[in-house]
């Protein structure tokens, strides 16, 4: 069993930490599913990442709206804030539980997995390996979604997650990207993070 | 026994109508917080109820596959898939139970779903509508309004829309998009020509 990270009380505002809760916690059901149809370990470890942060989170939240109740009246008010960030807590639980599906090879039928690849966009985790192309450059001047049909939905950088990366944002050497798009334009993208890639057309 | 593709296109197709209507609902959910509304907030707990009925089908449907000992590991991979999509309909039924209990959202609940949503919108078509008897295809919504319709309801089934979907009379149509359009979108379905103003 992994050890739990200690929490300690942070004034972070209530509004900042569930707008990212709700975020992170809709990315982490995209990436969840993902990673059960394609089979994806890479992906599964990315939704229990995410998991630790949303869990953070849940605890900021709650000694914080602690400390806002004056009264009867705001505490009324403020249940509807800690009930909205337990079930938004539960929705990425649950996608951390189909993260564990994957990681304890309980596996989908094969055959389940094609009829679904069919259907489904891909969803897909790559690093930025330091000759890519990609590094430095930022994404409106890479224009992915035009040329090959593909969008970053998330970066993660050390320990920090860029949920919706904005336009201005630049590509560091060793990003995780996060990537969604057709099998085609996702494999590309794969080859432009490691470098096997170096033109963008 | 082999298991033919058709049954697992069934299955797949169960599936991903489970994981539609879980992610409807989630954003209906939140929606009936930014608008303190109670109707949507109902239309959640309709939803939460056909999808019940939803995963009873899928599991019977995975079930009934005819599946061997060596590869029962593979399907209930599924069945799980199956339990945690319902409890993500679950989560949004407890978001949707705060306006249910009349718990007024906190103001700090609505700066945080405007800054990370479109607005849902919900409007009957009336007989008059310009959209009666027509395909979803031929009715220009998206083009027109900037509407996207998430689902129908007619009575009490819930339709996932698609192109060649026939618009009724008397059917609940459920958008998302920006709030420009939905002025707009209201008039068409109502088929009252200027936007109406809409109380409350």
């Amino acid at each position: 069993m992994a050890e739990s990270e200690k929490i300690d009380y942070e004034p972070i505002s209530v509004r900042e930490a569930l707008t990212e809760m709700k975020d992170v916690s809709e990315i982490m059901i995209d990436l969840a599913y993902s990673a059960a149809l394609f089979n994806s370990h890479e992906l599964a470890e990315e939704v229990l990442e995410l998991e630790k942060r949303v869990d953070y989170l849940a605890y900021i939240i709650d000694m914080n709206t602690m400390l806002a109740a004056r009264d009867a009246e705001d505490a009324k008010h403020l249940t509807a804030v800690t009930t909205v960030a337990a079930a938004t807590n539960k929705i990425s639980d649950a996608a951390a539980d189909i993260a564990s599906i994957v990681l304890k090879d309980i596996g989908i039928h094969p055959i389940v997995r094609k009829v679904f690849e069919q259907v489904e966009e891909r969803l897909a985790r790559t690093i930025v390996k330091p000759d890519s192309i990609l590094v430095n450059k930022k994404l409106d001047d890479l224009e992915l979604a035009a040329k090959i049909g593909v969008d970053i939905i998330a970066i993660r950088r050390r320990q920090k997650w860029l949920i919706d990366p904005s336009e201005k944002e630049r590509v560091v050497e060793g990003d995780v990207l996060i990537v969604r798009g057709a099998p085609h334009g996702v494999d590309e993208l794969k080859a432009l993070a490691e470098g096997k890639i170096k033109e963008l057309e | 026994m082999a298991i033919t593709e058709e049954h697992f296109k069934k299955i797949v197709d169960k599936l991903v109508f489970m994981k539609d209507t879980s992610e409807l609902m989630i954003d209906l959910a939140y929606s009936s917080l930014l608008l303190n509304s109670q109707a949507l907030a109902e239309e959640v707990e309709a939803l939460e109820n056909h999808m019940d009925d939803l995963h009873t089908d899928f599991e019977l449907l995975v079930l009934s596959s005819g599946f061997t000992p060596e590869e029962s590991k593979d399907f209930l991979g599924l069945i799980r898939l199956g339990v945690v999509t319902e409890e993500i309909a679950d989560a949004a039924m407890e978001i949707a139970d705060v306006v249910l209990r009349g718990l007024e959202p906190h103001p700090i609940l609505k700066l945080v779903i405007e800054e990370a949503e479109e607005t849902v919108t919900r409007v009957k078509v009336s007989e008059t509508s310009p959209l009666v008897g027509k395909k979803i295809r031929e009715a220009q919504i998206q083009e027109e309004t900037g509407m996207w319709v998430l689902v129908i309801r007619r009575g009490n089934w819930w339709l996932r829309p698609r192109p060649d979907t026939v618009i009724k009379a008397g059917d609940v149509l459920i958008a998302s998009g920006y709030a420009e359009g939905e002025a707009d979108f209201e008039a068409l379905a109502s088929g009252v020509k200027e936007p109406v103003k809409q109380e409350g």
